[in-house]
């Protein structure tokens, strides 16, 4: 039985946030999100040429994303460079921003996201996911809505909120399941399920997903309005 | 009806209105108004329209813009005007006589050029025309680069921000709409009109911005 979390939250509580954009002068956009020990910095380029040229597309624009995890981003050093999990997420990340951004505004032309993980404690793909968006936003992208993505599941029987690396290797049996949200639509863009789950406990997870995805939607958007209220104090 | 005022932030996918008709910069699902972008509320009437804050330049037809050449041929000139689509000078819009194959000598690399977009064809190329005396070639001088979804803010209503800078600094100012700024004049008065460009380019979203800049212009 797993009755108390590791870091005595509750089931249904995340882990402290962070968020802020803009810090990255070069790129037109860029964010950073943090969530407990998780942090992933995030910087978009773009509309831009489309090179290579043959990823050109007539009717919209190509989003090619980069995930990469620094190499001190986790305990025992991993190697630099995109590998095969970098590139499916990379993947993931491609289709739910496609979603959220008007691509059909910019044909024959590329956006660039580059997100790099500079440490990791599960969850990386959802913070990824979220600090894109907000970088997206931050470039001045026409987007559908934000995506709010958070990490639910289940550990030994019960149903959790934002696991940490400890909950994902729980001797009981974990269920990870990465969800994100245009929340405003209601609408899932990125589901995916690592484990094994019951259809009964598969709905309450997507429920306690959704709560904890608005929830991280309010700080995005508070993020990027900070910068703004707050300059024009000073 | 909306609750929104001038100068509010909102960010994209946040409800504007229910019901109504969106402006620009908004977009309708399910009968509802919507933001497209992060950026700045801009009433008109009862419609409401969202500036960006932030964004790359989208050629339109009948735009100023300057640019660089970045490569001669035989019949036209190649421009980079911080756009994703190739950039030409047909010989055939320009108002003056010139040879083809002796473009160089009118207009070489690195020059600078004030043009218009002439036209945004559907497969996405945009020709630019130099039909009129009004576009030129530029002297290289200081130029300034700013958001272009900036560039309204810095023009003013009818020209007011820019006639501000340009009575008060004596600068030759030629605003490009792709967010490029050419400046021309003595170098102290060059750097007061840059300082000036940069307060609008930092303060955009300050509903103050004109006593601002004209504080900044007269304090120095």
């Amino acid at each position: 039985m797993y009755e108390e979390r590791f870091d005595k939250r509750k089931f249904d509580e995340l882990r402290p946030i962070e968020a802020e954009t803009g810090i990255i002068p070069n790129a037109d956009g860029s964010a950073r999100f943090r969530i407990g020990n998780t942090e992933a910095i995030a910087a978009v380029y773009g509309p831009t040429e489309v090179k290579p040229k043959h990823l050109e597309k007539l009717d919209r624009a190509v989003i090619m994303c980069k995930y990469d995890m620094m190499s001190f981003s986790v305990p025992d050093r991993a190697k630099p460079g995109v590998d095969r999990r970098d590139m499916e997420i990379g993947e993931v990340i491609t289709n739910a921003l496609n979603r959220a951004v008007m691509v059909e505004e910019f044909p024959k032309s590329m956006i660039g996201v580059y997100v790099y993980v500079t440490q990791a404690d599960a969850g990386t793909r959802c913070a990824s996911l979220t600090a894109a968006s907000m970088a997206c936003a931050d470039a001045g992208l026409p987007m559908r809505d934000l995506i709010a993505a958070v990490a639910a599941g289940t550990v030994g029987d019960s149903v959790v909120l934002d696991l940490t690396k400890e909950e994902e290797d729980y001797e009981g049996g974990t269920t990870d399941v990465p969800i994100a949200f245009l929340p405003s639509k209601n609408e899932i863009v990125l589901l995916q399920l690592d484990g094994a789950v019951s259809r009964e406990d598969m709905k309450k997870v997507i429920e306690v997903g959704k709560v904890g995805a608005l929830k991280i939607y309010e700080i995005e958007k508070e993020a990027l309005k900070r910068r703004f209220s707050n300059e024009s104090k000073s | 009806m909306t609750q929104f005022k001038n100068y509010d932030i909102v960010t994209p996918g946040e409800l504007l209105a229910e019901g109504g008709i969106g402006g620009e910069g908004t977009y309708m699902e399910q009968e509802k108004v919507f933001s497209k972008y992060f950026g700045m509320v801009s009433m008109n009437g009862n419609i409401i329209n969202i500036r960006p804050l932030s964004g790359k330049y989208v050629p339109e037809e009948g735009d100023d813009i300057i640019g660089k050449i970045v490569e001669v041929s035989d019949k036209y000139w190649t421009v980079n005007i911080d756009v994703p689509y190739s950039t030409r000078i047909d010989i055939r819009d320009v108002g003056f006589r010139v040879a083809p194959g002796d473009l160089a000598s009118i207009m070489d690399v690195d020059d600078l050029v004030y043009a218009k977009i002439e036209r945004v064809t559907t497969n996405r190329t945009v020709d630019l025309g130099m039909r009129t005396p009004r576009y030129t070639k530029l002297p290289s001088k200081m130029i300034a680069k700013i958001d272009p979804t900036k560039i309204p803010r810095l023009i003013g209503k009818e020209g007011s921000m820019i006639n501000t800078i340009k009575d008060a600094t004596k600068c030759d100012i030629i605003v490009g709409q792709n967010g490029i700024i050419w400046v021309n004049g003595p170098k102290e008065q060059v750097d007061l009109a840059l300082m000036a460009i940069n307060l609008v380019n930092d303060k955009y979203y300050d509903p103050d911005l004109v006593n601002r800049v004209k504080e900044l212009l007269h304090y120095v």
